[in-house]
This record gives structure tokens, C-alpha cells and sequence, in this order.
């Protein structure tokens, strides 16, 4: 069968301050390895509704203020498009910036409260240039079962996966604190960082297949069954398996991750967590 | 009396500082000072009026620059000092200046010149008067250090409105960002009338179509009109967004009037005919003549690490200064064309390198791996850039990546392309194994895997 996935990369141009472009390459490629064909959509400023909806996979990344300000103008004027595929399911990765405004405000350090789209069930306040900036390295725990290590992988890995719990390895580097509201689950406990606003220990949020969090590392190239997990869900909703196949969710060929989590793990370690 | 015993002391600081290795002694004299007496910087230029202050900012260059600038004076016969690189916060000012002053709190020389980090200028134009000031360009770097490239030039543009009439602007007309500082002090100054007035800018760019570039680099910032945000176009592109650019929407352009025919010189890559011009317009406005711009330039050896190129075994390797995306891939960009196939990459995430290390995914590597022979990768983030690599390689099938972690046994027959080293030591020695007679070994560190990799080749501390 011939697989291909459209992943819709919005606002390269603007929203790509901190090497998130990684995602997009850690994306393609690991499905390339697998003969899954890819289309990186590049949705810039004034792109077309058309090229928004015709994507399997949606990732938007963060900036700095200025260029988020040109961006919210002009996503706001596609916003129910994009509001209509997420709650449709349309898997996402959702950066930072890209991250807060798909929220419901983000209130600046002035007090400026800035309209964020309204898709999740969030809030984002910047609590003022006294308060320090939530910078470093960190580690979250994740218990979605999605994120579970196959059989595969584990026999590959050896020591490193001893249950089903896992973890994600990124930097944050964020001034805004962002709160949950009930209608959305956190993508993972903080072990050792800030994550959303270093008070109670959430760190990101999963809304159906959209995924929002603060790290950067780029956050893909490290965790490479995040990447494919994303892939997963793309490929199960575009060519979802008809029949037997049906019962089962669809497995991915396993790649070769050693190095990634060679680099996971100097990261955790780092932090004092033993994966 | 402070003053003399502070000047003492520091001096004594460096003198032991050097003795035992650890490193040029710096920036902690000026530390002290400063922490003793607030206006310890200013005092000393209150008593020294015939010293002349070159100012150097700007996120790539200003080391290059500052050595350029000094060689030609001096061969000029002026008498001329410069703050280390590396060392150019307040503190790192203040030692200088205390080094190099008698104990009488004289300085006996005709020029200063001090290379000055983005955050820190305006700090320091508020103690120091310079006679000129260069901006040479402002790139992302270190983002988890100074958050953002338009905060800066904001801050930026408030301390030029306090520049005094003295002080010569020279700036880069290719940077939109920082030709757009130059015309807001043009009008802030007409709207204030100063007495002497200002002196007028001036602007340096490049004009060369032979180092125009035909694609637009990834990693490209102040791609928007700094005035009225719109995408700028650009009639030409010399690398990341610099060029001759020009706004449609509300027709600011590249200044006019720009100085662009660089000298002859020793260095390579386009980045450094930037640093080229905005020496030569400095020395030039001294009134050094051009015999002697040129025989410098034609003369010059590099700073360390930028270029420069060491011995070691009979080896020849040669260090590229790679710190963010821009000059990353202005170095990829300028070995390939001298032929490259040895290569070795070094990542730290230690605060002079920024401990953020996603850059490296703004950097185009797929541009240029595919031709290197051997990669070797090393430093506190080898595993990160060894990803890095992996997914930048033109590779049809998922890489075995075992083979990429090296086994630092010398017997070991792996002939693989890319092997990744923890250990720096057995990473350089390993890189020039690989190295023939005639052939170099490129290494393309951050900012403190340079000073380490120095260390081990030259075998003593610069800083």
C-alpha cells in the first residue's frame, strides 16, 4: 500500500524561533525510513483554507512576540477550519507559542490580555518581568498508554524500558504560565523542570490527537516514540484498517533509535532521573 | 589611592592567574574593581582624555574585527590595546582597562578598542564615550540568554538616542535591523538639534554579485520590515538576511551611500568582507593610510578559533567558530569550498554556547553532509548533534545507529563515515588519524569546545 502524509507545517516563516523545524525533519524522515511518503505543506501568512484541510498531520511551532502578533491576525481568520479538525481528531503538535494561543487568553506582562483561539481548555499569564522566566532542561513523565514502548523496541533497547512507563526529554524557555482547565489532561508530570507553570507539575496537555507543550530540543528528535506515535495517529486516521485489521491499532516497522535515546537519556540523567 | 591599589591588585590577579594556567585572568580584576567602585570605568576615562574608544557590537565579527582594526593601527604606529574576546561585559572592560593603565591610573596608549556583547551596549555606552561605534550585525544566539533578537535592537535604540555628538556611527547597511537603528538616530537626532551636531553615519554593505546567493538560508531572522512589519524583499542575499533588501509596503530601503568594496585580504567567506569593511571604514576615518590598510590586511593572521589554524603532529587543523545557525552555516559554507572531507563538530551547552542546543536544527546541514569523507562528533551534546547528523544524511534506509558510538580503541577497524566521541581528546586524535599530508581537519566548535579543543592542540589556556 502506498502510504502519504501531508503534514501541515503552519507559519514556518514566522513561527520557527527555536530549531522547531527539527520536528518537521524528525517527522518526514522517520516515515520516509518506513516507505511512508511525506508533503510538507508550508502554511504561511494568507494561505488558503483548502491547503489547511487537505493536511493529515498539523505542527506549529513559537516565536518571539512581534512575529506572534502577525501570526494571531492572521490565524484568527482561519480559526474555525482549525477548530473544526481538531475536535474532528486531526493529530497535532503544537509548540510554545502555538501552544498558548490555541488557548483561550494569553495575558501579557502588562496586563494586555490577548484573545487566543478558544480550541483548548487552557489560560496563559505572563506574571511580569520581575518574575524570573521558566528556562532549562527538563523531564515529564507520560502515562497515555499511547506512548507505550512496543515489544519490539524493548528487546532493541535492553535496560532502558523496564515497564510501560516513559518519559519525554526537551528545554523549556517560557515567561508565560500556562493553567488547565478541566476539560483538557496535561501531557505529562513534571520530574524535574518547570512545565506549565511550575506550580502544580503538568506539563503540556493532550486534547484529543493535539498535543501542546513547552519543550523545545527540538522535542521530536528525542523522543522518538512521541514522533511516532504522531505518525501513528496520522496514518490510523487517513487509512484506517478495515476488517480483522480493524481491532488492531496499526504497528510501525521499528527503527534503529538507539542514538535518540542514547541522547534521552544523557538528558534525564543530567536532571537526576534514571529511564 | 583606590584606584592604585585596584590597579594593583588586578594586575596581580593576572600575573597569578597566568602563572598557574588558569586561564588570561579576564574579567575577574574588573569584577572587583567594579564591585569596589561603581564608577571605576568611568573615573579612569575622566583621567585619561587623550584615549580614543572604538566600540564593537554585534552578534557575529566582533572578534575578527577587533583584531583587524588593531593590527592595522598599529602597524599604523598608533599605540593600541583591545579587550580579551570573550570578555566583553562590563567586567571584562573594566580589566582591561585596568591592565593596561600605570599605577598612576594613566593608560598610556592612543586607541581602546572593546568588543562589546548585544546586551551589554548599553550599559557600557553609558560609562564609555567612544570616538566610534560599530554594529555589525544581530543574529540569533543564545536565545535562552538573551530571549530575542527585536528586544535587543529595542534596547538597542534607546541607548543610541543618549549617543553623544562625538561618537561615529559605522553600520551595517546590509542588516535591515540595524541600518533601521542608524535612520532612527538620524531623526531622533534632528528632533533634539545637539550642539556639536551629529555626525553622519556611515553605512557598509556588499555589492559583489559574485557572492550573492541564489537560496535563502533556513535560519533567517529580520526577514520583516523593522518599521512597518511586512516581508521584505530582497534584490540580492549575501547570507542569512543580509543583503540589499528593500520593503514594499513602505519603501525603506538599504541606505544609499554604503561603502562596499572590501581590500584584499588573508581571510575567507563571505561573512568576513562585512567584518573587512567596517575595519577599513574605521581605520580609514583615523587616517591611516591605504598602503598601510592594505599591507595589514593582506598580512593578517586570524583570532583564535576563527580560522585559525594549528599544528599538531605533524597535522594541520584548522578551528571555524561555530556558535549559532548563521555563522554555523557560513562555516559549512566556507570549507566546502576549500574542499572539506575531515570534519569534526564539537557541542557544548555550557553558558558561553547557550544551554539550548535546538539551534542546531536551524542549521543546514543537508546542504553539505553528504560531501564530507569523515565526521567526527564530540562535546557535552555529541549525542545531540550525532541525531542531528543522522537525520540531515541522504540515507534511504533508518541508519544503524550503534555503529555511530565509537569505541575509543585504537585497533578498531570501523571505518565508519560518522562516529561520535564523549571524550574530546580521543575525538581530535581520532580526526587527525584520518588526516593526510596535504589534507586539513576542520573543526566546527561552539565558543567553550573551542577554547577546549585550543587547549588540547596548542596545550595551554588563551582564556
Amino acid at each position: 500500500m502506498n502510504y502519504k502524509l501531508v503534514i501541515g507545517w503552519l507559519y514556518p516563516e514566522l513561527m520557527s524561533t527555536y530549531g522547531d523545524r527539527g520536528n518537521i525533519i524528525c517527522l518526514k524522515k522517520r516515515c520516509e525510513w518506513r516507505g511512508v511518503k511525506t508533503e510538507v505543506k508550508n502554511l504561511d501568512l494568507g494561505f488558503k483554507i483548502y491547503d489547511l484541510r487537505s493536511c493529515d498531520f498539523l505542527f506549529m511551532g513559537g516565536a518571539q512576540d512581534r512575529q506572534q502578533k502577525i501570526v494571531a491576525h492572521d490565524l484568527k481568520k482561519k480559526s474555525e477550519t482549525l477548530k473544526e479538525m481538531i475536535e474532528a481528531g486531526t493529530p497535532g503538535l503544537y509548540i510554545c507559542g502555538a501552544y498558548q494561543f490555541l488557548g483561550k487568553y494569553y495575558k501579557e506582562a502588562d496586563g494586555t490580555i490577548i484573545e487566543g483561539l478558544g480550541i483548548l481548555d487552557l489560560y496563559t499569564e505572563n506574571p511580569g518581568e520581575n518574575h524570573k522566566r521558566l528556562i532549562g532542561n527538563i523531564t515529564v513523565e507520560i502515562y497515555d498508554l499511547r506512548f507505550k514502548i512496543y515489544e519490539n523496541e524493548k528487546k532493541n533497547h535492553k535496560s532502558y524500558f523496564i515497564n510501560h512507563k516513559s518519559t519525554l526529554v526537551g528545554f523549556e524557555n517560557h515567561g508565560g504560565r500556562t493553567y488547565l482547565g478541566k476539560g483538557i489532561k496535561p501531557l505529562g508530570t513534571v520530574l524535574k523542570g518547570f512545565g506549565n507553570n511550575g506550580e502544580d507539575k503538568t506539563e503540556g496537555a493532550i486534547y484529543k490527537n493535539s498535543f501542546g507543550s513547552y519543550l523545545h530540543g527540538p522535542i521530536l528528535p528525542k523522543n522518538p516514540h512521541f514522533a511516532d506515535l504522531l505518525i501513528k495517529l496520522a496514518l490510523e486516521r487517513k487509512y484506517p484498517p478495515s476488517g480483522e485489521a480493524s481491532k488492531k491499532s496499526m504497528d510501525l516497522s521499528p527503527l534503529d533509535d538507539f542514538l535518540e535515546w542514547q541522547a534521552h537519556e544523557a538528558i534525564a540523567k543530567r536532571l537526576g532521573i534514571s529511564v | 589611592m583606590l584606584n592604585l591599589l585596584l590597579i594593583m591588585l588586578g594586575k596581580t590577579i593576572v600575573i597569578i592567574s597566568r602563572l598557574f594556567n588558569f586561564g588570561h585572568g579576564s574579567t575577574w580584576p574588573g569584577h572587583f574593581a567594579l564591585n569596589l567602585k561603581k564608577n571605576f570605568i568611568k573615573d579612569i576615562i575622566k583621567l585619561n582624555p587623550h584615549l580614543k574608544i572604538i566600540l564593537i557590537a554585534g552578534t557575529n565579527g566582533k572578534t575578527t574585527t577587533g583584531k583587524l582594526i588593531k593590527t592595522i593601527l598599529e602597524r599604523g604606529k598608533y599605540r593600541v590595546f583591545q579587550n580579551e574576546s570573550g570578555a566583553n561585559l562590563l567586567n571584562g572592560i573594566a580589566s582591561s582597562m585596568l591592565l593596561h593603565s600605570s599605577i598612576l591610573s594613566t593608560i598610556n596608549y592612543d586607541y581602546a578598542i572593546f568588543e562589546i556583547d548585544e546586551n551589554t551596549l548599553p550599559l557600557v555606552l553609558n560609562e564609555v564615550t567612544s570616538s566610534y561605534l560599530i554594529l555589525l550585525n544581530l543574529f540569533r544566539d543564545q536565545l535562552d540568554r538573551y530571549g530575542e533578537v527585536n528586544t535587543i535592537a529595542s534596547k538597542w535604540k534607546k541607548a543610541l538616542e543618549k549617543l553623544p555628538a562625538k561618537t561615529q556611527l559605522i553600520l551595517n547597511a546590509d542588516d535591515p535591523q540595524v541600518a533601521y537603528l542608524g535612520i532612527q538616530k538620524e531623526q531622533f537626532s534632528a528632533s533634539v538639534n545637539t550642539n556639536p551636531p551629529q555626525g553622519c553615519t556611515l553605512y557598509f554593505g556588499l555589492n559583489d554579485k559574485k557572492l550573492f546567493q541564489t537560496k535563502r538560508q533556513h535560519a533567517v531572522d529580520s526577514t520583516y520590515c523593522p518599521k512597518c512589519s511586512s516581508k521584505l524583499h530582497y534584490h540580492s542575499i549575501c547570507y542569512s538576511h543580509l543583503g540589499n533588501w528593500e520593503c514594499r509596503t513602505c519603501q525603506f530601503k538599504r541606505p544609499t551611500n554604503i561603502f562596499s568594496t572590501p581590500p584584499q585580504s588573508t581571510l575567507i567567506g563571505t561573512y568576513n568582507y562585512y567584518n573587512i569593511l567596517a575595519t577599513t571604514l574605521v581605520t580609514k576615518k583615523i587616517g591611516v593610510s591605504d598602503a598601510t590598510i592594505n599591507k595589514s590586511l593582506k598580512t593578517f593572521t586570524p583570532a583564535f578559533g576563527r580560522q585559525e589554524i594549528l599544528k599538531f603532529d605533524g597535522k594541520k587543523a584548522q578551528i571555524f567558530l561555530s556558535k549559532n545557525p548563521t555563522s554555523f552555516n557560513e562555516s559549512l559554507r566556507t570549507i566546502k569550498s576549500l574542499g572539506a572531507k575531515e570534519i569534526l563538530f564539537v557541542l557544548n551547552d555550557q553558558i558561553p554556547d547557550g544551554c539550548d542546543v535546538s539551534w542546531i536544527w536551524d542549521v543546514d546541514f543537508e546542504n553539505y553532509i553528504d560531501n564530507f569523507k569523515h565526521i567526527i562528533v564530540s562535546g557535552d551534546r555529541c549525542y545531540d548533534m550525532g541525531i542531528r547528523i543522522k537525520y540531515a544524511r541522504t540515507q534511504n534506509s533508518n541508519v544503524k545507529s550503534q555503529k555511530y558510538l565509537a569505541k575509543p580503541d585504537p585497533a578498531s577497524q570501523d571505518k565508519s563515515r560518522v562516529k561520535i566521541y564523549e571524550k574530546l581528546d580521543d575525538a581530535v586524535r581520532n580526526g587527525l588519524s584520518n588526516v593526510k599530508d596535504n589534507e586539513t581537519l576542520y573543526i566546527l566548535p561552539t565558543y567553550s569546545a573551542m577554547l577546549e579543543v585550543r587547549k588540547i592542540l596548542t596545550g595551554k589556556k588563551i582564556l
